[in-house]
């Protein structure tokens, strides 16, 4: 009897430390080396933006839309916008010059070991969508449509470095200088 | 058929021309001339809140030709014209452009317009956004602290800058510097240091030139490059007069200043004039004093018959005298050292007279009182014992002596024939010397001259009292009956006289008998070891008067002085030539 209720009572802890963890409480943070994709993005980025022709229009920072994202939402988000970059910008972008094409292959991989990172947490339930996180995915997707393809890949491209920002700030990046 | 299908697609074919040429045609005709080129290039070079946004010229300038300046913020709105009309190849943004590391940036556009015409719009190739601000230092500051360079780095802090945006909250963590310091000569042998904070230090290990260091920050979680900041110098001199090195120097000083001072007091002190007590002055070189030890100028010329109750007061002090051995005015000290710091035979002064008259007898306590040797009486050293006590205690003269008084001048026998003079050292010291009393004022110059004889002589039982008294303090100083104080102690058995008579009362002294040569010299002689002294001059012995002479310090004159064992040899042999009042008066000790 008393081995039960200490079992049961072993047991009730166990969930309520879930429940927790699954109410955001412990954040699914992505320790990743961002200086690697940063140095990359930074030798194609003036190549990449100068063919954006449409600088009044922005695909990620539509009325600030990632400065207001809330740390609970902060994983759903993320692994959203990995899985937009890397499902769609990535392939309908059309690279001729190698240079770049290789330094735009390094961040995509560097994006799919992240996403990696953050399947685990998913197993975990500690990534959790919420409302908001669907709706900022949602306004994203809107964006990319509006434009062509082409335009909004290269636009897209372009804006990597307000995303590699975003994911520095919000997660736990470490800096191998 | 053909022909008109031709014809009618003919005309056509010329309106689509015509549509084209036409234009081109109108065109031509109507500009006004060559189109405006472009700026080629349209750039941001921008610092910490100094956003200066740069184009080159189109070529083929002209005086007229000015640029249009636009901006827009990324992804918002229209394009804002910032400048209608500039001549300068570049052009500040700063002031429109303040939110720039909170924003996802700027693109910016320039034109060139010359009269009615422009050019078309130059756009700057990237988003001018937080990457493209060059990191700088604002200032450097070098100090020297103890052989080390103490740098601080001050962040930029521009003007325009609002509250909130410091460099330091915009690049909040992972700041670093890159130090370069080149000694002067050699203008291109660095050395680079890198730093993480702004205060630094540069340890120059003891070189000395001048330095100059230069600053690169940078951040190091992100691509900003940085710019070296401008040449700081500082220059390093041997420093002799550091604080350190000059507190080092003055406590050194103070610290000898102090020896030296303290060595100086203490020479002054050790040098100082000493001062007899009072009570070893000798004011008069008079007979001497049998038991006051302080002079009183009455009793120089006068002879007071003893006071019976004057001895019955004293005796409790005598008590303390060690003097053994009875001898007259304190000679009865066994111990050569007869003085004490006081007086140790202390006759009341309301009875002055008693003092003088020895020979009347001692009050009978006297004897046993004396004998005991207790030295806390004021006793100036003569104990005046009752003669009608038992021999074996016999008239001891107690000299104060003592173990605990050991610093006392036993007056020994004041025999001071003017109790002036014996050198000086006529104080009856302990033979083990004293040295606290202070220099006894001996009486400068011991007058030759007989002092006449005031008082009685008291008869020493030393030879008696040396063999039976076992307390001697070895510093006996019997007195041969009559002759005069002798001087003997308990160390020098031999060679100490033999006491005329054993003294029951006082023995009258001739004032003629004494020599003052014979005292003189065992004065001197008594000078030399110690001039603490108080032995008093045998040569004064005949010069029993009344006057005072003490067994204290101030006995110094008097030749009767228990001399201490040293000396006691050379005494002697003087002392047995000292006339000294040979006979008691028994009639008057009892």
């Amino acid at each position: 009897m008393k081995l039960q209720c200490v079992s049961l009572w072993l047991l009730g802890t166990i969930l309520m430390l879930c429940s927790v963890d699954n109410h955001g409480l412990r954040r699914c943070l992505i320790s990743t080396d961002m200086d690697h994709i940063e140095d990359s993005f930074q030798e194609i980025k003036r190549a990449i933006q100068a063919k954006d022709t449409f600088p009044n229009v922005t695909i990620l920072s539509t009325l600030e839309t990632l400065q207001i994202i809330k740390p609970l939402d902060v994983c759903c988000v993320t692994k959203n916008l990995l899985a937009f970059y890397v499902d769609r910008v990535f392939k309908d972008h059309q690279e001729p010059n190698p240079k770049i094409l290789r330094k735009i292959s390094s961040i995509a991989n560097s994006f799919l070991y992240m996403q990696k990172t953050l399947r685990q947490c998913q197993e975990q339930r500690q990534c959790h969508c919420r409302q908001e996180a669907t709706n900022v995915t949602r306004v994203i997707h809107d964006n990319y449509d509006q434009l062509e393809v082409r335009s909004a890949a290269v636009k897209s491209l372009g804006e990597l470095d307000i995303f590699l920002a975003w994911i520095a700030k919000n997660h736990e990046v470490t800096s191998s200088a | 058929m053909v022909a008109v299908i031709l014809l009618a697609t003919i005309p056509s074919l010329l309106l689509i021309l015509g549509g084209w040429v036409l234009p081109a045609v109108v065109l031509t005709f109507f500009s006004p001339g060559t189109e405006l080129p472009s700026p080629p290039s349209v750039w941001f070079e921008a610092e910490f809140f100094h956003h200066i946004l740069h184009w080159k010229p189109i070529p083929n300038q002209s005086e007229s030709t000015c640029y249009e300046v636009a901006l827009l913020r990324y992804g918002i709105g229209p394009w804002n014209s910032i400048s209608n009309c500039s001549q300068a190849l570049s052009y500040d943004l700063t002031a429109v452009t303040l939110d720039l590391y909170r924003s996802n940036g700027y693109r910016a556009r320039v034109r060139a317009v010359d009269g009615s015409r422009h050019s078309n719009w130059t756009v700057t190739n990237t988003r001018f956004s937080l990457d493209e601000v060059t990191l700088t230092v604002g200032s450097v500051k070098l100090e020297i602290h103890n052989g080390f360079i103490l740098g601080k780095i001050q962040p930029p802090r521009p003007k325009m800058a609002p509250a909130n945006d410091t460099y330091e909250s915009i690049f909040s963590h992972f700041r670093e510097y890159e130090i370069a310091i080149r000694k002067v000569p050699g203008n291109f042998t660095f050395t680079h240091k890198k730093v993480k904070h702004e205060n630094f230090s540069l340890l120059t290990s003891g070189e000395v030139g001048e330095f100059c260091v230069q600053v690169k920050p940078s951040v190091t979680s992100r691509t900003n490059k940085g710019m070296w900041s401008k040449e700081e110098c500082v220059s390093l001199t041997r420093q002799y007069f550091t604080v350190t090195n000059v507190i080092i120097f003055f406590a050194f000083v103070l610290l000898l200043s102090g020896a030296l001072a303290y060595c100086l007091a203490l020479q002054l002190y050790v040098r100082r004039r000493k001062k007899l007590p009072r009570v070893l002055l000798f004011k008069k070189p008079n007979a001497f004093i049998f038991i006051s030890q302080r002079p009183s100028p009455e009793t120089q010329d006068t002879i007071h018959p003893l006071d019976e109750e004057a001895f019955l007061k004293v005796s409790p002090e005598l008590r303390n005298s060690d003097l053994h051995g009875s001898t007259d005015s304190g000679f009865g000290s066994t111990k050569p050292s007869l003085q004490t710091e006081e007086p140790q035979f202390l006759l009341p002064d309301p009875h002055p007279q008693a003092d003088r008259t020895l020979g009347n007898g001692e009050p009978p306590e006297l004897g046993d009182s004396c004998s005991n040797g207790s030295s806390n009486s004021t006793d100036s050293g003569i104990c005046l014992q009752e003669p009608s006590l038992s021999p074996s205690t016999g008239p001891t003269w107690e000299q104060q002596v003592g173990s605990d008084s050991r610093g006392q001048d036993d007056s020994g026998i004041g025999l001071v024939q003017n109790s002036e003079g014996q050198a000086g050292d006529t104080q009856g010291g302990s033979a083990l010397g004293h040295d606290s009393p202070p220099e006894p004022e001996v009486p400068a110059e011991q007058d030759p001259t007989a002092v006449v004889f005031r008082g009685y002589l008291r008869q020493t039982r030393c030879a008696e009292e040396k063999a039976t008294k076992t307390g001697c303090l070895e510093e006996e100083l019997p007195l041969a009956g009559g002759l005069g104080p002798k001087f003997r102690g308990c160390l020098d058995d031999e060679a100490g006289l033999h006491p005329p008579a054993l003294a029951k009362g006082y023995l009258k002294q001739d004032p003629l008998e004494m020599t003052l040569a014979s005292s003189g010299t065992p004065t001197e002689q008594w000078n030399q070891p110690t001039e603490e002294w108080s032995l008093l001059a045998l040569s004064s012995c005949s010069d029993l008067g009344t006057s005072d002479w003490s067994f204290a310090h101030d006995l110094a004159p008097l030749g009767c002085v228990a001399a201490p064992g040293g000396l006691l040899g050379s005494f002697n042999s003087d002392l047995v030539t000292l006339p000294l009042i040979s006979s008691l008066h028994s009639s008057d000790s009892s």
